[in-house]
């Protein structure tokens, strides 16, 4: 497919993208180490521009720094994670407490197991999975510097993970096709083939975390990528051969698209959120929320 | 554990921990989940470090030893901690203060107002007495 193929498809689905939108630098305060007024203070003392972005519990668009926020004291103490502003919203919208047992089954390289953490305040526990050792050991360093102490990481395929309903919720961030606004290649490099291996996974995946569910506990599924079928196609498939029903998110975007290529999709799909790169000033992203019945 | 509790004697510290984990020569407390298999398991828990010669501190025990009252303490301005963090030694001239009973030959938590940046060991170099650089959390950008 080519660019316009991309563009063309997007915009069957109510979109208004060009292929040229980009995301701002963003970050994440971490309130496990350091309070919000200390760190911004901190921050603007030396030079740091930093906007409140209203959607999100402690996420800053960055309008202007004089060095690199990448290798500052603060980041160095685990004061701030920086992460893309869409990539905040799953573990936001999953919420886990100090009550929950979470499964997070593609974990590396941690932006979302640590904010989990935060969420948890450091309780309850986090059990984090991923198959690829070497980004394990960017999550582990992640673990570290951010002060997280409530999570075990296992390398392994989740695939692999018995299935006994051990966790009250699950994370899958599922590997998928990406988006065009982190990627300036990925016009250039993304066939039809790898969308179709990619939603195929995403279903093993999907059916696997059902599996590690206690009833009543929540699956939050989230992709970067703007293929129906790795997100709407697959939620579908999902309340078709699972015993689970969506729920609200709160979070921006549009509604689910619930006409895709002819066909129509059940309404409650529409509580899945979708956020489109001219939207929100973020990447391409999808988000569902079920709960095990 | 004889090289984690040398080194916790060292700042200072009266923290003891007990029922180690050692995951691949990493020393952790306080396992949260044990479920899945023993042989996949690469962190759990909080971890507290590695032994190489001597014990090397994680940040996350540097953070905790930092909020104790008894351990040894040298505190530096901003200048001085960005030298640190590079993996440079600290003249005696840049440390602020100094909490505790530092003396020359000792160790001591190198500290960034409430954060703990690495640590040291305070002796002479030619006519200067300086905080040699022993482990700085600079480490995080050299691991990448």
């Amino acid at each position: 497919m080519s660019r316009e193929d991309f563009i063309e498809l997007y915009q069957s689905l109510g979109a208004t993208v060009t292929g040229d939108e980009v995301t701002p630098k963003t970050l994440r305060l971490n309130p496990l180490a350091t309070d919000e007024s200390t760190l911004i203070e901190t921050l603007t003392a030396q030079g740091v521009e930093l906007e409140k972005i209203p959607f999100l519990d402690h996420g800053y668009r960055v309008i202007s720094s004089p060095f690199s926020l990448g290798s500052s004291i603060e980041y160095l103490l685990g004061h701030y994670f920086l992460q893309e502003t869409a990539s905040q919203l799953p573990a936001q919208a999953l919420s886990p407490s100090s009550e929950d047992a979470v499964l997070d089954m593609a974990s590396a390289p941690g932006g979302k197991t640590t904010q989990m953490a935060a969420y948890m305040g450091n309780g309850g526990s986090i059990t984090a999975v991923d198959v690829n050792r070497r980004r394990l050991y960017a999550l582990e360093n992640n673990l570290e510097r951010m002060g997280v102490r409530n999570t075990a990481v296992y390398n392994m395929d989740s695939l692999d993970l018995p299935d006994e309903p051990m966790f009250t919720k699950v994370l899958l961030d599922a590997p998928c096709s990406g988006n065009y606004v982190t990627d300036s290649r990925w016009f250039g490099k993304r066939k039809k083939a790898h969308i179709q291996h990619n939603f195929m996974v995403q279903r093993k995946l999907l059916a696997k975390a059902v599996s590690l569910l206690e009833t009543g506990g929540a699956l939050l599924y989230a992709t970067c990528s703007l293929e129906p079928e790795e997100n709407e196609l697959n939620v579908r498939w999902l309340l078709e051969n699972h015993d689970v029903k969506l729920e609200d998110i709160d979070a921006p975007g549009s509604p689910g698209v619930t006409e895709i290529f002819g066909d129509q999709l059940d309404e409650s799909i529409k509580k899945c959120r979708r956020l489109w790169p001219n939207d929100m000033g973020t990447q391409g992203f999808f988000l569902a929320k079920a709960v095990k019945l | 554990m004889r090289l984690l509790r040398r080194f916790l004697i060292q700042v200072g510290s009266k923290y003891r921990p007990e029922d180690l984990l050692s995951i691949n020569n990493k020393r952790f407390i306080e396992p949260v989940d044990a479920s899945l298999p023993r042989d996949a398991m690469t962190y759990n828990g909080l971890y507290l470090g590695f032994n190489r010669k001597w014990f090397i501190p994680s940040s996350l025990l540097l953070q905790k030893l930092a909020k104790e009252e008894e351990t040894k303490k040298a505190y530096v301005d901003r200048d001085a901690a960005w030298f640190f963090v590079v993996g440079r030694d600290i003249f005696e001239e840049n440390v602020q203060r100094f909490k505790g009973d530092v003396k020359l030959g000792k160790y001591c938590l190198v500290m960034y107002g409430e954060g703990c940046i690495g640590y040291g060991r305070y002796e002479t170099s030619g006519n200067l007495r300086v905080i040699k650089n022993m482990f700085d959390i600079g480490d995080f950008l050299r691991r990448e």
